[in-house]
């Protein structure tokens, strides 16, 4: 892959160039936090960000988005949250995230909602440097060699800048002069000190390869009525997950003759609703069982299907679960430890 | 630029195809029969299934669920289903009359294995709406009846007024290639002729099997597995030829909603046929 | 108008106790009042018209609580006249505000400290309740004030022959959606995890926490939030007031459970 070199100064006028080619979509400040979103004023984008509040997944399945519209005449496909867009500032787990969400929309039946907003979205990637919950090395999805059109690696004075496709090529031709093709022997060693020093800079790790077989092991272990009895069932810990995808579907219907909408939704195999049948019956009324769902397809399921798990060691459920149920504690939990945990304190006999 | 009317380069899987309920009536007091041809008569004849497979219904406003398809590729165009009324798609379409248009996409799932089942002996038990798939893997067999050796049915039902299909079913006891027995667990008419009991009762009945060239399929409510899986293993039927169609919420049928899966499988991709020893191993199955 | 009006669904829209937002809200529909008129024969609306007729209905959609015994009278007929009753509103489905009592005697206390020794005439107070303690319930809309959109896109389903189809989850879900950061986590008491979605969260995209407008989510797991704000530092007799606010009768139960624990 052809690595070149870009001035820090020059990013925002190669920015500038390619937002005419396409909206722009970039981590802007969302409170202390952060979030993808189209960007009109270039200064608002953030260089130096951790993980975004929710994943860019928003971007090719939107929360809500209206499938199609319905009248007399019958269905017509809504594809209106297509557009051409630039997704930059995308950090290598969730480029990985994006590779897991692609496998799966492709499997079986391909899904055109998915995949055709995929098709028209440039994914310029960007380097990070994890905080107290990252934890993609666990996973190994610190590093990417692929899923990118153009992946910028932030070495402080420059960028080191990998052409990952053809379409990553032709905006580098918008503006060729703004790079640099010849990268001096210090520029090679500065990317390598970087490397050691943010692989160094993980703060913990957990120990994946394990807990396949812990999940087998411990199914029926007291921990998930634990977990159970803590979860709030608010669905958080799939929402901003970086590969769930699971999703419901409503029928809109509105007075006066206008057209109706099959909306489709987020959906969270946590939530109570998930798993009824037609008539009510329900096969995981119980919160515990449903986390055993959640767990089993992050850390078991995909593990035995594709080698590796379907976590990408984003830190989101760790930053998000009010009530500390996260692949961390829980990872930890089923290795033996005691973590620190609401749920690991929380007595529901106290409020009896 | 906007996507609204974009030409899509992938056909879309979630788009339902018209259809015309050709013939409805009820079977029983909340299941009633559909029977139902789709609109486009290349896409009809196109509708290839295997038994045990399942369509997505949907009804404009009301929405979409899945059923098992009731009726035999061997007699192609119409497509039926027995449906009870449980939630706001099957009220919607128990309004609905013949001639009305209703939208449907499929066939998903597994299916039978009916080329592995071939020249082999086939047991069906069935329970109440559990008719609806096993009817079609029957009428299947019958239909090519010299690619099967014995086909016997065992059928119950609570009541002979819940029983689906009565007359297809006494019918079929006139046949001398089919080994027919059918129960109802009571009798409120006083004018059963047949044996009293739940279907399990009716094992006893069956002719001698050879286990080992058996397929054994059951399709009924929950409870009812247990008890006939057990019947099964004390016949010696091996675990991989015992084979059930097992319900959860399809919703979306082509693996994408996550509303079926079970620990890592998608019950419409991978099922709703299962053999016994997937169940054995599938921790949340039944 | 009427003579068109004899295929139509007869709908009738009642007030109770509560402050009539609900019913003002339908009255705010502008744009689709007309549709809304056109679909369905409006026989009874107090808000709206004064020709109202209290006969058979094909719906009738209730608001607020039931609070004195004229109203205990007046929800059994309706339910008599109607062939579906759907409660609209906080107080309709829980309570509400005025339901915000826990026991009878903190009903009573509060009664004399607000209205004395007064004798009411026309008319006797009782503890207010939601509608489904006297009657039953066919369909429940919550939301304080209920949301414009799901009340059409429900009034729709219904006069279609569906059920209505709402969002069961929590606030929490939509506030995700909403890509907001969580304020729990900041240790801003938010009832979002135990509170029915609906409207959008729309106070957290405020920055605001949520208060539980919509009443608790059928699942609501409230012991797991109770504790978590204790442990954030907040006293039970505040999480206990902040909670039964609009909830109603909805969290007496789990209040009930809690007398033994210290505040």
């Amino acid at each position: 892959m052809r690595i070149i070199k870009l001035k820090k100064d020059n990013l925002f006028p190669f920015l500038e160039i390619i937002s005419e080619e396409a909206d722009l979509w970039a981590p802007v400040k969302k409170g202390d936090k952060h979030a993808f979103t189209i960007i009109d004023d270039l200064s608002k984008i953030e260089l130096e960000t951790t993980r975004t509040i929710i994943p860019p997944k928003k971007i090719f399945t939107p929360p809500t988005f209206s499938m199609f519209s319905i009248s007399d005449k019958g269905y017509k496909e809504d594809f209106s949250h297509i557009t051409k867009k630039i997704l930059f500032g995308i950090h290598p787990c969730d480029i990985h995230g994006l590779l897991t969400l692609d496998s799966f929309f492709k499997q079986a039946y391909l899904d055109p909602y998915y995949l055709e907003a995929r098709k028209n979205t440039l994914i310029l990637g960007l380097s990070c440097w994890p905080d107290e919950y990252c934890f993609a090395k666990s996973t190994h999805t610190h590093v990417i060699e692929e899923g990118f059109d153009l992946f910028f690696t932030d070495l402080k004075d420059f960028f080191l800048v990998w052409i990952g496709s053809s379409q990553g090529d032709d905006l580098i031709r918008l503006k060729p002069e703004l790079f640099d093709e010849g990268l001096k022997d210090q520029d090679i060693q500065t990317y390598i000190n970087w490397q050691a020093e943010r692989d160094n800079a993980y703060k913990w790790n957990i120990k994946f390869i394990a807990l396949p077989d812990l999940m087998e092991l411990k199914y029926r272990d007291p921990l998930w009525e634990k977990l159970g009895d803590a979860c709030l069932a608010c669905g958080s810990c799939s929402n901003v997950c970086p590969t769930c995808n699971c999703y419901n579907i409503m029928d809109k219907q509105f007075l006066g003759g206008k057209d109706g909408k099959i909306i489709r939704h987020w959906d969270a195999c946590t939530l109570e609703e998930y798993s009824e049948v037609a008539g009510g019956e329900n096969f995981r009324k119980k919160r515990s069982d449903r986390l055993k769902l959640w767990y089993t397809h992050k850390l078991q399921a995909y593990i035995s299907k594709y080698g590796k798990p379907s976590c990408v060691g984003c830190g989101r459920c760790i930053a998000t679960c009010p009530v500390d149920i996260n692949v961390r504690t829980v990872g930890q939990a089923l290795l033996g430890e005691k973590p620190d945990a609401f749920w690991a304190r929380f007595n529901k006999e106290v409020t009896k | 630029m906007n996507g609204e009317n974009k030409q899509l380069t992938i056909s879309n899987p979630f788009l339902p195809e018209p259809a015309r309920i050709v013939r409805t009536y009820y079977l029983t007091e909340d299941v009633k029969f559909f029977q139902v041809r789709v609109v486009d008569m290349d896409k009809a004849l196109s509708f290839k299934y295997c038994p045990g497979q399942f369509a997505m219904i949907s009804v404009v406003g009301a929405g979409e669920a899945p059923f098992s398809i009731s009726s035999t590729p061997s007699r192609p165009g119409l497509l039926e289903f027995c449906i009870r009324k449980v939630g706001g798609v099957t009220n919607a379409l128990f309004r609905m009359k013949e001639n009305d248009l209703i939208g449907i996409r499929g066939p998903y799932g597994n299916g039978f294995p009916v080329e592995r089942m071939r020249d082999k002996d086939i047991l069906i038990v069935v329970g109440g709406l559990g008719t609806a798939p096993l009817r079609s893997v029957l009428l299947y067999c019958l239909d090519n009846r010299d690619q099967f050796r014995r086909v016997s049915l065992l059928h119950g039902a609570k009541r002979p007024s819940e029983m689906i299909f009565r007359e297809e079913f006494f019918a079929l006891k006139e046949r001398e290639d089919l080994e027919c027995h059918l129960a109802v667990d009571g009798d409120d008419t006083g004018t059963w002729t047949e044996n009293i009991g739940v279907v399990t009762t009716l094992f006893p009945k069956l002719k001698e099997i050879d286990p080992s060239s058996t397929y054994a399929l059951v399709c009924g409510p929950p409870v009812m597995y247990k008890f006939v899986i057990k019947e099964f293993v004390k016949l010696n039927i091996p675990k991989d030829q015992i084979l059930m169609t097992l319900e959860r919420r399809m919703k979306c049928g082509v693996g994408k909603c996550g509303h079926c899966a079970i620990d890592y499988i998608y019950t419409c991709l991978d099922g709703p046929v299962f053999t016994y020893w997937d169940v054995i191993h599938m921790r949340e199955l039944i | 108008m009427t003579k068109n009006n004899n295929n139509k669904l007869k709908i009738g829209i009642y007030e109770l106790t509560g402050c009539a937002g609900d019913a003002l809200l339908i009255l705010d529909c502008e744009k689709e009042l007309v549709d809304i008129f056109q679909a369905a024969d409006i026989q009874s609306f107090l808000m709206a018209k004064s020709d109202n007729i209290d006969g058979e209905l094909d719906i009738a959609l209730v608001e607020g609580s039931v609070s004195t015994e004229k109203e205990k009278k007046e929800i059994l007929d309706i339910r008599k006249r109607a062939k579906t009753v759907v409660a609209i509103g906080i107080c309709a489905c829980f309570g509400g505000i005025q339901a915000a009592f826990l026991d009878e005697k903190e009903w009573e206390a509060n009664f004399k400290e607000v209205y004395g020794n007064i004798k009411m005439k026309h008319t006797k107070p009782v503890q207010s309740k939601p509608i489904d303690e006297y009657i039953k319930v066919d369909y429940y809309l919550p939301g304080c004030p209920i949301d414009k959109e799901q009340f059409l896109s429900t009034l729709n389903r219904i006069l279609r022959g569906n059920p209505p189809e709402l969002y069961r989850f929590s606030v929490c879900v939509e506030c995700k959606w909403n890509e907001n950061d969580c304020l729990l986590n900041k240790d801003i008491p938010c009832l979002g995890p135990i509170t029915r979605a609906g409207c959008g969260s729309i106070c957290i995209n405020h920055n605001l926490p949520c208060v539980g407008c919509w009443g608790p989510v059928e699942e609501a797991n409230i012991a797991s939030e109770f504790q978590l704000l204790r442990e954030k530092g907040f006293d039970h007799d505040f999480i206990k007031k902040k909670m039964a606010n609009f909830s109603g009768t909805g969290m007496a139960d789990f209040f009930g459970k809690l007398k033994g624990e210290k505040g």
